[in-house]
């Protein structure tokens, strides 16, 4: 049985099913213009593709409750299906297709812990730690002496992914990426 | 509890009975508990034991004025329903005043005049750069669409009526522009409320005019209707769009339908307080200037 929501009992956090997708309300604000009927104008973000759009209900509009749930899985490997990961409270795997994981399974390790979402009991998207630590299997290189931040040349990381990363760095080194832009952060000891 | 919130409030409720006063208007307070809580369709009265807790103090001040004062004024609590949020409470504070003679020009030049007279209690700037604009002539400029040439689905509207699609428009695009202080007037005469109605155009608007402060609806004026037998047919199609509804029909208050008779050629407004504490203090909602006992 679905759930649903008056505009009346929208909050933030609420995650709603309009259009076909899931979203979750960030903001929301009850507005009522002078002569006419209540509404409310929601800020809502989409839980599939992270596009955050401002819509405008009125107050006697009903919305049925997305069948959305967030578990935390831990990565396991990679076969022709796509990628396997297994719950871990019940130890169950689930195989998420490559169009589902995207430009993600670029720092995508094993054992890794990360966030999918299940709507309608499918998983629809992923989201990885925000940072992850991977070695340089290849670069130029470093030049020695050059301590410049900036990140002048590229490196290939163990996953495969190539990052931006300063001339000092090595090949063999460690260093630690920021999943959300993919750009290098710092060089780590390991 | 917010101490200076409310001797800001308290300040601002000190000018605008000073302003009063110097300007021979009346304070005449009015019960809360009436027959009639209401008119208009989107407005939820409160019961009260038999009775209804006002959401303005308008039937009671017009028959106030129909009985022989000619400026008169109120400032009290008023209930509305189902009306929540930063800058919504289901109680609040509202200002009434009553001019007989005025247009809606002369309430223009008061209100104007008024929200200065609160910004000096507050020792803070008046709002400058204050603007007048028709209804039609703004949606254009915020929205490129014409109001006047529209029909429902063309303003964005789906499976709903004109009203609904024009205030659907207004609150998503045109309202969150409204930056600078502006005072709006031909609204759409199915809008007209309790305001009289200019028919005999292409673009038949109503004699009222709201004012927006800091982005926010501050006041809302009406050059008065004064027949009797109008007033009834507005109580009766308010009453038709509130069944269609599912609302329960407001009752009609008689005693103020024949006093609306009397009443001489006059404008009235109301001003939200709470509303105009807070956008003179640039607060993000009216909660600072408000004690909370929920």
């Amino acid at each position: 049985m679905a759930t649903y929501y008056s505009s009346s009992d929208i909050r933030k956090g609420l995650k709603l099913e309009i259009d076909g997708y899931p979203w979750v309300v960030v903001d929301f604000q009850f507005v009522k213009p002078g002569k006419g009927q209540a509404f409310n104008r929601v800020r809502m973000k989409n839980l599939i593709n992270g596009n955050t759009v401002e819509r405008t209900y009125k107050i006697v509009e009903s919305f049925q409750a997305a069948d959305v749930e967030e578990i935390t899985m831990e990565y396991l490997y990679k076969d022709g299906d796509g990628f396997n990961f297994m719950n871990q409270e019940t130890f169950e795997q689930t195989s998420i297709p490559e169009s589902v994981v995207g430009e993600q399974a670029s720092f995508l390790v094993e054992n890794m812990k990360v966030q999918v979402l299940f709507y309608n009991g499918r998983a629809v998207s992923i989201d990885l730690p925000y940072f992850v630590e991977l070695e340089i299997t290849y670069c130029e290189p470093g030049a020695r002496g050059n301590t410049a931040t900036g990140t002048n040349k590229q490196a290939t990381v163990s996953t495969g992914a190539q990052v931006g990363v300063p001339l000092f760095i090595e090949q063999g080194e460690w260093i630690k990426i920021d999943t959300r832009t993919g750009e290098y952060v710092e060089r780590v000891k390991r | 509890m917010d101490i200076p919130g409310l001797r800001a409030r308290a300040r601002v409720l000190h000018a605008l009975r000073t302003w009063f006063h110097d300007h021979g208007y009346l304070e005449v307070p009015t019960p809360v508990r009436v027959p009639s809580g209401a008119m208009e369709p989107h407005l939820h009265p409160i019961a009260a034991s038999g009775a209804w807790l006002r959401t303005s103090p308008e039937f009671a001040l017009k028959r106030v004025v129909a009985g022989g004062l000619p400026r008169v004024y109120e400032i009290g609590p008023c209930f509305r329903d189902q009306e929540g949020g930063s800058w919504h409470g289901d109680e609040f504070t509202m200002l009434e005043w009553y001019r007989v003679g005025a247009e809606l020009v002369d309430l223009m030049q008061e209100v104007e005049d008024l929200v200065a007279a609160a910004a000096s209690a507050l020792e803070r700037p008046a709002p400058a750069g204050w603007r007048r604009v028709g209804v039609r002539d703004l949606v254009l400029e915020t929205t490129g669409r014409d109001v006047a040439s529209s029909t429902a689905a063309d303003l964005g509207g789906v499976n709903e009526g004109w009203d609904d699609a024009f205030f659907r428009l207004w609150v998503s695009e045109v309202e969150p522009q409204l930056r600078e202080p502006v005072v709006i007037d031909e609204w759409p005469a199915s809008q007209a409320a309790l305001a009289r109605v200019v028919e005999r155009t292409a673009w038949p608007t109503a004699q009222r005019f709201e004012v927006f402060l800091g982005g926010v609806e501050l006041a809302n004026a009406f050059f008065e209707l004064g027949d009797p037998v109008e007033q009834r047919r507005r109580f009766a199609t308010a009453n038709e769009e509130r069944l269609a509804l599912g609302l329960s029909p407001h009752p009609v208050d008689e005693a103020f339908v024949e006093a609306t008779g009397r009443l001489p050629r006059c404008s009235g407004i109301a001003l939200g307080v709470d509303r105009l504490v807070a956008a003179l203090c640039g607060w993000p909602g009216i909660t600072p200037g408000r004690v909370e006992v929920a």
